[in-house]
């Protein structure tokens, strides 16, 4: 099946040169990657390595200091609404509009994304159920934990059924029922032509088994990029897991002995 | 630990507490450009600047009150609804109205800053940390006195002050209790009543009838500020009744009068001026006026070790929702953007008290200026005034209260910047409210005054020519911050913290609704349809002019 013309290019995310700069910090140094339709491209990276930072670039949060972004060929810059309107994003903290319920939240969604009642309605009762948030659902968000917030989130930015799905360490506060759910999603939700998810974690073994690709940041700057094949074979390190090759590559296993013997000794 | 160290820590406590107030990350809030500490600063200053102006508000309600003991020889002259008022019953009624405003206006602040303070995260960063129990709620208490310091200390030292030059330094001892009541009095109501509300209304579930019961609560939640204003409206009608209880002599009825908050307090100036004879005490009435103080001090006192012990407790206290879960209902019903941001504004609202009183503020008090229609005079000319005086109060403090309404896209500010909505939209959801307000306002004193004032075609071309001038003032102030939330980032938190860019911006929206007022109070010797003429004649041009400033900015595809 021919894929849905979901903009003047078929790539979902292209990165180039992209720089994002808080005053004198260069938290992004001409960061470049893309993800292609079909596909789980995971952005890894330690704490402040950059994700967050290049994430909120994408989904038009922070300006970028230098580069190019492109959602489908649209320009964030000149067309945001656009981009906007082809994107769905879960961020890393669940601040959310903590005086409404979760069903009043995904109607303000909705009402912003001009669904039609139906099929927003039957998205919402279909992933509700699935998360387990029906007990929940109109309660205010002030009284919901971490990880219900983290789900309100994700069924938010599923009800258009974006193109391009934008998490930010989505699965951080999920217990495991969800977080497998979430999985099987996002296998499936790729599967339907053209659609791309660029998702950041620093948990290597969820990106191992989900990313069809990843790129690896460090302080910033893109160290590494490929399949997890071609990436052990950019690190010498055989049959090693993604852990194991994200820290060769980015030198932060280095001394990681000495810091674990030195709290041993206090 | 003591308190010194307790003084320590809120001093670190309140700086990130300024932060919050004004910047509102922990509610979603993104960090505006430029250096960390020049936020921290900038933050410290702008709540400075708004205990500033709080505490000048204060001063002045001092300074008019005491103006008016100077001159209550003048004014006694005139009786009260034909009622003669003595001199001392005349000053103690102003010392009443004084004290009873100082207290609703501490509580009605303090109901604006406590969801502040809530939504801060102060206090439970503090308590994993070393810290003993006891010195962790003198932090928490400081912590809430410090939001109130300059208004507090502004009542507690020009209050006695300003009635010792006016009326002698005995009379300035004598309110001494009276100013410290009144500050701990507010204080703990604010804290009190804050638990309560933002507790019960938060934590309720969505759906139909709930929805009622919460705005329900929060026209509870307007009463203080609503009080302040009747209090103003009726003092003439309270100063006869005392006037004519007092003067009756001693009675069950004069003993019950002395014995109410804050008549026992303030009475005790005037008497140190004239006396206890000037009020017919006999020695009953000397024995309860002399009980009913000494319980008002030693509640205030009560009411600020209460206060101090339950802060930390309602810091940490989370949002509860009821047990009682209903059926989910699933059903989605997407609107129009303006009108889900419309709505979801009124949602917030209705679970957000600071912002309920926004909307429900000025349609009270046009209800209440529309009711004293009722005690007019014959025929319909006054009370046909009143009425229309009261739709423009509720034009005015719609528009006073339109910067407001920006603040609650602070929430979860940096989530819906991701949503594709245009400015135009957001800024016509809010427009709408503005102007939803005014019209429900208008349609209520309409109803309530039918029957005292039968000229509807009159009223209601009155309330149509002014509300071009209402959208134009909302437009203008909403135009404005739009503005600087776009090159600065959102400001305003709510109506303390951000009180003084709320005022400046409050300033020409408030010109523009004025205006037209006016011009009608000008022509108004000119026959009415003239008058309502030129009225809608200048609203429509202000419109004209306000709307492609706030709406044409944009082409809407940037979002």
């Amino acid at each position: 099946m021919a894929a849905p013309p979901y903009g003047p290019d078929p790539v979902p995310l292209v990165v180039e040169e992209l720089s994002v700069a808080y005053g004198e910090h260069l938290a992004v140094d001409r960061l470049s990657f893309s993800v292609r339709p079909g596909e789980i491209y995971g952005l890894l990276g330690s704490n402040g390595a950059g994700k967050s930072s290049t994430i909120k670039a994408i989904v038009g949060l922070v300006p970028p200091a230098h580069g190019r972004l492109r959602v489908f060929g649209l320009d964030p810059a000149t067309d945001g609404l656009g981009t906007k309107e082809r994107l769905g994003y879960v961020p890393e903290t669940s601040l959310l509009y903590e005086a409404l319920t979760p069903r009043e939240f995904l109607e303000f969604v909705a009402s912003v994304r001009r669904l039609d009642p139906g099929t927003s309605s039957e998205r919402a009762r279909n992933y509700a159920a699935a998360f387990r948030l029906e007990g929940e659902f109109e309660e205010p968000i002030a009284s919901l934990s971490n990880g219900t917030r983290q789900k309100v989130l994700i069924v938010a930015a599923l009800l258009h059924q974006p193109p391009l799905l934008v998490l930010d360490e989505p699965l951080n506060s999920l217990d495991p029922r969800s977080v497998r759910i979430m999985k099987d999603l996002l296998a499936r939700y790729v599967a339907t032509s053209g659609r791309g998810v660029l998702f950041s974690t620093h948990t290597m073994e969820i990106a191992q088994q989900l990313c069809h690709r990843v790129g690896i940041l460090d302080r910033g700057v893109l160290r590494a990029e490929g399949t997890l094949a071609a990436l052990r074979g950019r690190s010498d390190a055989g049959d090693a897991t993604l852990e194991e090759v994200f820290l060769r590559l980015t030198r932060e296993g280095e001394g990681l002995d000495t810091a674990v013997r030195a709290l041993e000794g206090r | 630990m003591g308190w010194r160290e307790a003084w320590r820590i809120s001093s670190v406590a309140f700086s990130e507490l300024s932060l919050q107030a004004i910047y509102a990350f922990r509610q979603g809030n993104l960090p505006p450009a430029g250096p960390p500490l020049q936020m921290v600063r900038r933050a410290r200053r702008r709540v400075v600047q708004s205990k500033v102006l709080v505490a000048a508000v204060l001063g002045l309600l001092v300074a008019g009150a005491c103006a008016l003991l100077e001159v209550s020889a003048r004014i006694v002259a005139t009786p009260f609804f034909g009622v003669v008022v003595p001199t001392g019953v005349f000053q103690m009624g102003v010392l009443t109205g004084l004290l009873a405003i100082e207290v609703a206006f501490l509580w009605w602040t303090g109901l604006q800053v406590i969801p502040t303070l809530l939504a801060s995260g102060v206090l439970p960063v503090l308590e994993p940390l070393p810290i003993d129990e006891r010195t962790l709620g003198r932090v928490a208490g400081l912590l809430y006195l410090r939001l109130f310091d300059l208004p507090a200390a502004m009542v507690l030292v020009t209050t006695p002050l300003f009635v010792a030059a006016s009326l002698g330094a005995a009379a300035g001892l004598a309110i001494v209790p009276g100013a410290f009541a009144a500050v701990g009095f507010a204080l703990a109501l604010a804290l009190w009543t804050g638990r309560f509300f933002v507790r019960r209304v938060q934590g309720a579930r969505g759906g139909g009838g709930r929805t009622l019961v919460r705005w329900a609560y929060l026209v509870l939640w307007v009463l203080p500020a609503f009080a302040m204003f009747g209090l103003v409206i009726a003092a003439p009608g309270f100063l006869a009744i005392v006037g004519r209880t007092l003067g009756g002599g001693p009675s069950l009825g004069s003993d019950l009068v002395l014995s109410v908050f804050p008549i026992t307090l303030a009475i005790l100036p005037a008497i140190a001026v004239h006396g206890t004879a000037a009020f017919a005490l006999d020695a009953t009435g000397r024995a309860v006026l002399s009980a009913a103080a000494a319980v008002y001090v030693v509640l205030t006192a009560w009411a600020v070790v209460w206060l101090m012990a339950s802060v930390r407790r309602t810091g940490l206290a989370p949002v509860l929702a009821p047990a009682d879960a209903p059926p989910a209902r699933f059903v989605l019903r997407p609107r129009g953007p303006a009108r889900a941001v419309l709505t979801k504004d009124l949602r917030i609202a209705s679970r957000m008290p600071g912002y309920a009183f926004l909307v429900i503020f000025p349609i009270l008090e046009a209800v209440a200026i529309g009711l004293f229609t009722f005690v007019t005079g014959p025929g319909s000319s006054a009370a046909l005034g009143l009425a229309l005086a009261a739709v423009a109060t509720a034009a005015l403090l719609a528009t006073f209260f339109g910067p407001a309404f920006f603040a609650i896209e602070v929430i979860a500010y940096a989530y819906g910047r991701t949503l594709p909505i245009t400015d135009r939209s957001i800024l016509t959801g809010k427009v709408a409210l503005v102007a939803g307000i005014y019209l429900i306002a208008a349609g209520v004193v309409l109803g309530l005054t039918l029957v005292r004032v039968f000229q509807p075609a009159l009223f209601v071309a009155f309330v149509l020519a002014e509300f071009p001038a209402v959208l134009a003032a909302a437009l203008l102030e909403l135009g404005l911050l739009f503005r600087r939330a776009r090159a600065r980032g959102l400001p305003i938190v709510n109506l303390y913290s951000g009180g003084w860019y709320a005022a400046i911006i409050a300033v020409p929206g408030l010109v523009v609704a004025g205006g037209p007022l006016v011009a009608f109070r000008l022509l108004g010797a000119a026959a009415p349809e003239t008058a309502l003429a030129a009225m809608g004649l200048f609203a429509l041009g202000e419109l004209a002019i306000c709307a492609p400033f706030a709406l044409g900015r944009r082409d809407g595809r940037t979002g």
